[in-house]
């Protein structure tokens, strides 16, 4: 995460955390699927992925994101983009926030 | 519906798919034919509603669905669907009818003869659906999208060798093939079509559904090859016995067939090891043994074309009841509570806590229903080896009370029956036809 201190990273990923992947049961920041975090000012950017890309639920997971950062504070607006390069793989449950 | 990539008629296909295989198990239950005599009209009919009424439509709609997200682009022309399906099942009914001339229902002739109609241009629909996501990807240089190209291509080949012999059967004039064709025909149906086809999407689907690694390396290209090589040799053999040629192919297509089996065995025992999946879920569980009967299948297919009779029978009811029709109700589970859960929650993700995909599943159920499929699977298998009516008719009755169980299970899936009343949010949808869209302002 770039721009912001550490204990929004926190807020930042708990928030996250809420979004569960219906079909694993594993919320968005386990799966790895969150690749980048930024703060600027009171906007918020969160670029994200899902398993496969043309997943059905991709822009509902997507959308799911950034219903749950809207209500943080001191967040006036919640971005989440979607991208599949790199694309996801196993390898990245458990990574984390970032690439 | 929400999502892209949602396929509206999949659940639509599934329920069409659903009755013609309760409705051929049955009729298998008081009229099928014994062992040894599955050539005879009767056997005929109930082996096309289960081949194409069951088997072939629930195909259909899970490539519908499936195809777009594993290849990420959208179907060619969606509303094309709803036809292929109105034509599909009626189809399937006229043949399974028309069969029945054979068994000196004057009628039924007729019925013979046209009905190869109808399902051609259901088929001719699919395939300029499938053609979408097929071409705009590139299919042939994916593995999924290579399985299910000549998945295709069998299907033509198959449903042109049936349509001839139908006509033939039924004394038309015109196109026709002779009857001697029939294990080209239902290699080219049952490996071909049907089995690349499940290949071919199970290879990612089960690395997703395993939390599997794409496997790289050269399995899948070669399994793909031999699988061309299997058709190549079927459409030759059809060729050449339409010609009235000699020095068929058939056992080089059954040894190929049964290469590509083992090759794709080999390539899911690895993605199975490979699982970031502890323990997987029912769908998957219940897969697994249903590739015993594969490996059966394949086994017996190049003696069984040899000799046919009964090895015959045994082979191709291993290979439609206990490899396909396990994998297909396994993977319906699955499927229709993901779709369900679309449905319903989707647009509610990140607002609040939300059940997950299988707790709309009654998994110890599901394991039960699926368990008594295989043992039916098993049990019919055998009778057929061993010319045993009684005992293949006890296995139709295991059959039946297995998908009876499933389709109630289904049904609960769809009415969230496992919910407790006040997780379920607002009307439910339609059991199995798509919701209503609005009209845009």
């Amino acid at each position: 995460m770039t721009g912001a201190a550490p204990d929004r990273l926190a807020e930042v990923r708990a928030a996250l955390a809420t979004v569960i992947d219906p079909e694993t049961g594993h919320d968005l920041v386990a799966m790895g699927m969150i690749y980048a975090v930024e703060l600027e000012g009171d906007l918020l950017r969160v670029t994200m992925t899902t398993t496969i890309r043309g997943c059905p639920m991709a822009e509902l997971l997507r959308a799911g994101a950034e219903a749950a950062l809207a209500g943080l504070p001191g967040i006036a607006r919640a971005e989440v983009r979607l991208t599949w390069d790199p694309p996801w793989t196993p390898a990245r449950i458990g990574a984390g926030i970032g690439l | 519906m929400p999502g892209k990539h949602l396929a509206r008629w999949t659940l639509s296909w599934f329920a069409s798919a659903l009755l013609c295989l309760v409705l051929a198990l049955a009729l298998a239950l008081v009229a099928a034919p014994a062992p040894g005599e599955w050539r005879r009209g009767v056997g005929l009919a109930l082996l096309h509603l289960a081949a194409i009424g069951w088997l072939s439509q629930a195909m259909i709609g899970a490539l519908i669905q499936f195809l777009p997200v594993l290849l990420a682009r959208p179907l060619l022309w969606p509303g094309l669907s709803l036809a292929a399906l109105l034509l599909t099942g009626p189809g399937a009914g006229l043949l399974a009818l028309g069969f029945l001339g054979l068994e000196g229902w004057p009628p039924g002739l007729t019925l013979l003869a046209v009905a190869p109609l109808p399902l051609g241009l259901a088929f001719l629909l699919v395939m300029t659906l499938a053609a979408g996501p097929l071409v705009a990807a590139r299919g042939w240089r994916d593995a999924t999208g290579r399985m299910v190209i000549l998945a295709l291509v069998a299907l033509g080949l198959a449903w042109l060798g049936g349509a001839g012999m139908a006509r033939m059967l039924a004394g038309a004039g015109g196109f026709t093939l002779p009857a001697d064709l029939l294990p080209f025909h239902v290699t080219l149906g049952a490996a071909g079509w049907l089995g690349l086809a499940a290949m071919g999407v199970s290879y990612r689907l089960f690395a997703m559904f395993l939390l599997a690694p794409d496997p790289t390396g050269p399995l899948r290209p070669a399994t793909a090859l031999l699988a061309l090589l299997m058709i190549a040799a079927l459409a030759l053999g059809m060729a050449r016995g339409a010609a009235g040629g000699a020095a068929s192919p058939a056992l080089a297509a059954m040894a190929a067939a049964a290469a590509v089996a083992l090759l794709y065995l080999a390539d899911l025992s690895r993605l199975w090891r490979s699982r970031n999946r502890p323990r997987p879920e029912v769908n998957m569980r219940m897969s697994r043994p249903s590739l015993c009967f594969l490996a059966l299948a394949a086994g017996l297919a190049p003696f069984a074309i040899r000799q046919g009779g009964a090895l015959a029978e045994a082979a191709v009811f291993a290979a439609l009841i206990g490899w396909l029709s396990t994998l297909t109700l396994a993977q319906m589970v699955k499927i229709v509570s993901f779709l369900t859960w679309i449905q319903i929650f989707a647009p509610r993700i990140g607002r609040g806590p939300l059940p997950l995909v299988q707790d709309l599943v009654d998994e110890p159920a599901a394991r039960r229903w699926l368990l008594l499929w295989l043992a039916g699977a098993a049990l019919g298998t055998l009778a057929l080896l061993a010319g045993q009516p009684a005992a293949f008719r006890a296995a139709i009755a295991c059959l039946l009370i297995a998908a009876l169980g499933l389709l109630r299970l289904l049904w609960q899936i769809r009415r969230l029956a496992r919910l407790a009343p006040g997780r379920h949010p607002g009307p439910l949808p339609p059991l199995f036809l798509p919701p209503q869209t609005k009209a845009q302002p």
